[in-house]
């Protein structure tokens, strides 16, 4: 079974020097930690005017190779849905992604509900960053978090939409759980399990293991931390399979 | 071997802690784990600073091969260098907590760093530089610097790499006496590169902040950017340094924080 990364990037970060942020580094940390491949997502792309152009930049640095673009798309923009639709066509792309809090809007608002019916006509999958770095810690800019009543709202409007769901952690996690454990499309990724020792098994208390994909937001946290979670949980090795690999594999089966 | 230098355990639910910390340090290999109890936060009362201290003792007579203790001590207490002396002297703990209770640079903290310098234990200092939710009393790298300084005698850790590393480490790199553990819920990739590159694998120290997390710290450990000899510097062999009693730090310092 190959084993996936469903959240990292490629760019530049401008609030501090990244040290591994090249192409070369994450396969490196990837083989060495036994990921075969990820889905890999823009950092240029949050912070261009046009995000398409940072995603033209990313799809030459990964192109013929395993790992699958998510297209960062800013709803507040027009002409998304020609964007969506360069990305399927050039790039192939596994998804899209999405960034509220750096692009000033809410998942609420009627332009993140356009986004979703455009999704569903491409059958792609929502990828959204819930954070992308600790509040406490932020430089110059403070981006919202993405609020736990918005997700509520966002994914009972839209429970025909796979949306996985970035950074998002523990008790936030409790906070939806019903939902999550209602629905077999409203997943979580592991980048933002922190918080708790043992935090693998106790969420497995509360929601289903088909609902955990493995995510590290490598380059920004070290990758080796969420792996280890997953490795050192006391859990079967089906379980490990399945949030390493199996459920992202199966929800982008049942998408494009 | 692996020697958490910042751990806890709190009152209210201590005995849980203990059960989940003594789990995780054999799942996770870590040897020896330095602990201090927390109640309420910040200024608790004499009354469960005592408390508090007494079931760190009481911990550390459960699991002598595993668990050290820090004497808590909220600065602002009349009695503070009374719980310190007995903490150390009576309950043989290893070093003196502080947390939000008051600056470390407060002149009410100047008597008790005095004593552990007498002692030469080292004083763990809670520092969390915060773009929200700064305490009103919680320290940061400033703070510690200016404590070093005026102590260059006494073995500091500032915890937390200061909370944001890049304020945190810019305060201390020139204190010899200061070293940094990275525990806490500081998950990014590049701060502990980031600390080598300006303060040296020697003043690093490895840090959990149990109960809440440990696989993560030993995660940043082994991703960062370390030499096996600098990683082992970092998961014991500073700590062995730090919390030996005859070991003194240099009298070097820039006293420009």
């Amino acid at each position: 079974m190959n084993w996936v990364d469903a959240n990292c990037l490629l760019g530049h970060w401008p609030f501090r020097k990244i040290r591994k942020n090249t192409f070369s580094d994450l396969k490196e940390v990837h083989r060495k930690n036994g990921i075969s491949y990820s889905l890999v997502a823009s950092l240029n792309s949050i912070f261009y005017n046009d995000p398409f152009e940072g995603d033209l930049e990313l799809s030459e640095i990964i192109k013929n190779t395993g790992y699958r673009q998510l297209l960062t798309i800013n709803p507040t923009l027009p002409g998304i849905e020609k964007d969506i639709e360069a990305g399927v066509v050039l790039f192939n792309v596994a998804g899209v992604r999405i960034y509220p809090g750096f692009h000033g809007y809410r998942l609420t608002d009627e332009c993140v509900a356009q986004l979703a019916s455009i999704l569903k006509q491409y059958r792609l999958p929502l990828f959204i960053t819930v954070r992308m770095d600790d509040e406490r810690l932020v430089h110059l800019f403070r981006p919202e978090t993405v609020k736990p009543e918005d997700i509520r709202a966002f994914a009972e409007a839209n429970p025909d939409l796979p949306t996985v769901l970035l950074n998002i952690r523990s008790n936030e996690i409790y906070n939806i759980r019903d939902l999550i454990c209602e629905r077999k499309n409203l997943l979580v990724d592991t980048s933002g399990f922190k918080g708790e020792l043992f935090i693998v098994e106790r969420l497995l208390e509360t929601i289903n293991a088909s609902a955990i994909v493995y995510g590290s937001l490598h380059p920004l946290y070290a990758l080796r931390s969420t792996m280890l979670l997953v490795e050192k949980a006391e859990v079967d090795e089906e379980t490990k399979e399945m949030i390493l690999g199996k459920n992202i594999c199966s929800l982008l089966k049942k998408c494009r | 071997m692996i020697i958490d230098v910042h751990a806890h355990v709190y009152l209210r639910e201590y005995s849980q802690n203990v059960r989940d910390i003594v789990k995780a340090c054999n799942l996770y290999g870590v040897s020896r784990v330095y602990i201090s109890t927390i109640s309420t936060m910040p200024y608790p009362t004499e009354d469960e600073v005592a408390k508090s201290n007494e079931t760190t003792y009481e911990i550390m007579k459960e699991h002598p091969d595993l668990i050290s203790g820090y004497c808590y001590i909220n600065p602002r207490h009349e009695k503070s260098l009374d719980f310190l002396k007995k903490g150390i002297e009576d309950y043989g703990m290893s070093g003196m907590k502080l947390l939000v209770d008051a600056f470390c640079d407060d002149p009410v903290v100047f008597p008790l760093v005095e004593q552990c310098i007498d002692y030469g234990v080292p004083i763990l200092v809670h520092s969390f530089i915060k773009a929200v939710g700064q305490g009103k009393e919680e320290s940061v790298g400033t703070n510690v610097a200016n404590l070093a300084c005026r102590y260059p005698e006494a073995k500091i850790i500032m915890a937390h790499l200061g909370g944001n590393c890049y304020h945190g480490i810019r305060a201390i790199r020139d204190c010899a006496n200061v070293w940094t553990d990275h525990s806490g819920s500081i998950f990014r990739r590049d701060d502990l590169d980031y600390a080598k590159e300006q303060l040296g694998a020697e003043r690093i120290l490895f840090g959990t902040d149990l109960p809440d997390y440990m696989l993560d710290n030993i995660g940043q450990v082994e991703e960062a950017d370390f030499t096996p000899e600098e990683r082992e510097l970092v998961f014991y062999k500073n700590a062995l340094k730090v919390f030996d009693r005859h070991f003194r730090p240099k009298r070097r310092r820039v006293c420009m924080p």
